[in-house]
């Protein structure tokens, strides 16, 4: 319990999460008997680091990094406009069809949203938007990107858990392209009550295909990425790896618009943003070892089953609990610390584990853009300088939808499993 | 007076230690970029069945990444819920943050000290790649967390408890 009590007090001073973890973990160590679990701290650290896939994580950050650079961002949104930027509320559309474009090259909703609230925010702020709408709807088309593959949740999961880390991305891909038409028919629905500006004219077929052509370059990325690994062709990491190659080969032949200098420090800023996720992963290990020391996972267990063991009531507690946390924590910490202490859980009522992952990544995801304290919005908070409750204020109706969407996936397993099915994952 | 010249002290210091630490990731993300590459080269291409480049690329990855953890400290890269600590008087706020800096501090020099044990137990124990040691990859551990001690430390000194908004959107167009 002091463990805890520790944790959360710092946490709540302001000391980032993954040196929370930090000082929580040793003084968890220290708990279980002082120095002879002291003394394993360091190689639960370097363990919990020491797992293959989990090079997939800094590659397709880099490749994210230099197709931003290059300037491919813009084109995807040019492209994603020149298709829906016509209808009432268009921009709001275009973020969210964008975000699905993206979700191809990026897989961390926190970057997603600091991207789009620097560039799309201003764009449709300019337009007529109200600056609170436009920053709602960044954050909700936010978490597609990192629920489309790739991601590093998932991949964080798979690993963890020892599932197929190509079978949880592909049932990524549904529920994404779900939650992206599911915003945008809010939008629709809400658009003349709300008085979203209107283009005056729709891009001609001409137009649309010209624009297509320029942002080709960036829409075969994905097909890369994903025909690779899930096709079983290549791992996870290898298809980061050609990703990056690509990525290379059209900043520096198509695009012309890498340097060396600019290279170096993207490397140096992938380390910085992947050291950002290990420290949390390393000292959560820590962490997570004590739980399972003090047989947490078990009471826990026991607990959520003694309440009841319906399968969709342990599933709904299961969705409840890990929504709760991510609001304050995070969710890669959570999935470590959590992950061993539920996923047992889904077992025991005979859920398919790929579609119990899919559950967490889409759980922790919505997590990022709920208020008080998600991610996403505070993220956008300090992008734009909106004010977090009137994003919030907003949001609610995306953040309905959404949970839907979630509930739908969670309770209907022939459909989370379908895209796993065809792809032979199952 | 005095503790404008700690400050002064503390960022020079600071950037001088993270300018170094910042071209060694460098130098070992690119190692990492191109071990991998040959690993897929080998895999689909070649077929020399090299055994090295997974592991290699683990041990990289893994110095790179952590290394890069003192950087990401002399950035304030590593975001908290600032949400509590920014609605205090500016006193008790500057109070609340250095005290984090300074208790945070406690976990990088627990690493630090134990993970140096750990790492000399790794010239006992043997990687499977040019029948190197252990020590090499382990010593990742303590080497990091005393770099992001002695960071930790400096940006301690040098933001006095002042709140520093990360610039998440840096790279973004």
């Amino acid at each position: 319990m002091i463990i805890a009590i520790i944790f959360v007090v710092l946490m709540v001073l302001g000391m980032p999460i993954g040196f929370a973890l930090g000082v929580a973990g040793v003084a968890g160590l220290y708990d279980m008997g002082g120095g002879m679990f002291l003394v394993q701290g360091p190689s639960k650290v370097f363990n919990g680091l020491n797992v293959f896939p989990f090079l997939a994580m800094p590659f397709f950050i880099l490749a994210g990094e230099i197709m931003n650079h290059i300037g491919i961002t813009s084109r995807l949104v040019k492209f994603a406009q020149s298709l829906v930027g016509h209808f009432r509320g268009g921009l709001a559309h275009t973020n969210m069809l964008a975000s699905v474009f993206f979700a191809g090259l990026t897989g961390a909703a926190t970057a997603d949203a600091a991207a789009f609230g620097k560039t799309l925010v201003p764009a449709m702020v300019e337009r007529g938007y109200r600056r609170d709408y436009a920053c709602a709807v960044t954050a909700a088309g936010s978490i597609i990107g990192p629920t489309i593959p790739p991601s590093g949740l998932m991949v964080v999961y798979g690993s963890l858990m020892g599932v197929s880390i190509g079978g949880l991305f592909a049932a990524g891909i549904l529920p994404g392209l779900m939650i992206c038409l599911i915003c945008m028919t809010v939008i629709a629905v809400t658009a003349r009550r709300k008085n979203l500006p209107k283009e005056e004219r729709r891009a001609s077929l001409l137009e649309i295909w010209k624009i297509f052509k320029s942002s080709i370059s960036a829409l075969i990325m994905p097909l890369i990425i994903l025909g690779g690994i899930l096709g079983g062709i290549v791992t996870p990491t290898e298809a980061a790896s050609v990703a990056v190659a690509y990525a290379l080969f059209i900043g520096v032949f198509v695009y012309r618009a890498l340097t060396v200098n600019d290279f170096i420090k993207m490397l140096i800023r992938t380390a910085r943003v992947t050291g950002v996720i290990f420290i949390i992963i390393a000292f959560a290990s820590i962490l997570g070892w004590w739980l399972s020391f003090n047989r947490i996972p078990q009471e826990v267990a026991a607990a959520v089953l003694g309440i009841s063991s319906n399968p969709y009531m342990v599933i709904l507690m299961i969705v409840g609990l890990l929504m709760a946390i991510g609001m304050v924590m995070d969710i890669n910490a959570i999935l470590i610390i959590l992950a061993p202490v539920l996923v047992p859980l889904t077992v025991q009522i005979g859920m398919d584990p790929i579609h119990a992952g899919i559950i967490f990544v889409l759980a922790l995801n919505i997590s990022l853009m709920t208020p008080p304290v998600g991610a996403c919005l505070f993220v956008l908070a300090s992008v734009t300088g909106e004010k977090l409750e009137k994003i919030a204020a907003q949001l609610w109706p995306f953040l309905i939808a959404e949970i839907g969407v979630l509930m739908l996936f969670a309770f209907w397993s022939d459909l989370a499993l379908l895209v796993p099915r065809l792809l032979g994952f199952r | 007076m005095g503790l404008q010249r700690v400050e002064a002290s503390a960022r020079t210091l600071g950037n001088g230690l993270n300018w170094a630490v910042e071209r060694v990731i460098a130098v070992l993300m690119l190692a990492l970029v191109l071990d991998v590459w040959l690993g897929v080269v080998d895999r689909y291409l070649v077929h020399w069945q090299l055994n090295w480049p997974e592991e290699l690329a683990r041990y990289l990855m893994i110095w790179a990444a952590l290394l890069a953890v003192s950087a990401g400290i002399a950035r304030r890269e590593h975001i908290g819920i600032g949400l509590f600590v920014l609605n205090l008087p500016t006193v008790l706020q500057r109070t609340v943050l250095f005290a984090v800096d300074i208790i945070a501090l406690a976990a990088f020099i627990y690493l630090a000290v134990y993970g140096f044990d750990f790492a000399v137990g790794g010239m006992k124990r043997h990687a499977m790649i040019f029948g190197m040691t252990l020590a090499l990859p382990y010593a990742a551990v303590p080497v990091s967390a005393l770099l992001a001690a002695i960071q930790l430390l400096l940006v301690a000194l040098r933001d006095q408890g002042r709140y520093i908004p990360v610039d998440l959107t840096e790279g973004a167009e």
